[in-house]
């Protein structure tokens, strides 16, 4: 398993763990008890998400230590361009899927909370992570498989 | 690009020089192994300035690596 692998690896788990498990309490716990945590979880993804950029840094410094040895080549990043794609894609379909699924529930001239926005674009983010997660591994799978000396 | 069309002889070219592993292909070409792999496996077609690099490591012309099947 090559380093921008196991990159994808750590995204895709990252972004279960940190986002979809609070997210699904949260969201629990507002339509349960009809109290909003929505800014609370928005403002900790957002601390969460930050903070793993500010952890970029200390990868490249440490990658470049190791200047001779390639972590990085064109086929990892036509592979990354095809994930963000498809990271995109399902975005969109996500933001679409929530826009219809809100006026069916809600209808034409009913209104929804404020706190259902932060809680959509958290949605997004963890929803562009994961696919672009999925969409790595899948196409790193389809190429590591005959491997030999 | 489908896997039938674009055939390669790198591996053969690799065990014809010296047995050379893929890692070390790939350190002289500067790319990772998983890329060797793959495209040794007819999984990933390169680039052709990798192209160009790969036939130069053999010391061959790029026909002799990479063959287009589908020819018009």
């Amino acid at each position: 398993m090559n380093e921008t692998k196991a990159e994808s690896w750590f995204y895709f788990l990252i972004g279960l763990a940190c986002f979809l498990i609070p997210g699904g309490v949260a969201v629990f716990i507002v339509y349960d008890r009809g109290i909003s945590f929505a800014p609370v979880f928005m403002f900790a993804g957002i601390v969460i998400w930050f903070g793993l950029f500010w952890l970029f840094p200390f990868t490249f410094g440490k990658l470049g230590k190791r200047k001779k040895k390639v972590s990085f080549d064109e086929r990892d990043q036509l592979i990354h361009k095809k994930a963000v794609m498809a990271g995109y894609v399902a975005l969109w379909l996500y933001f679409v899927a929530v826009c219809v699924i809100a006026w069916c529930f809600v209808g034409p001239h009913g209104s929804i909370s404020v706190n259902v926005l932060p809680i959509t674009l958290l949605g997004g983010l963890v929803i562009f992570t994961l696919v672009q997660g999925v969409a790595s591994i899948i196409q790193y799978g389809r190429g590591d498989k005959d491997v030999e000396k | 690009m489908s896997k039938s069309e674009l055939q390669n002889r790198v591996r053969r070219l690799r065990f014809e020089h010296d047995q050379m592993t893929q890692q070390q292909l790939a350190d002289k070409v500067g790319v990772t192994r998983q890329t060797i792999i793959a495209i040794e496996a007819g999984k990933y077609a390169p680039s052709l300035p990798l192209a160009f690099k790969l036939a130069r490591t053999f010391g061959v012309p790029i026909e002799r690596v990479f063959q287009y099947e589908n020819e018009y």
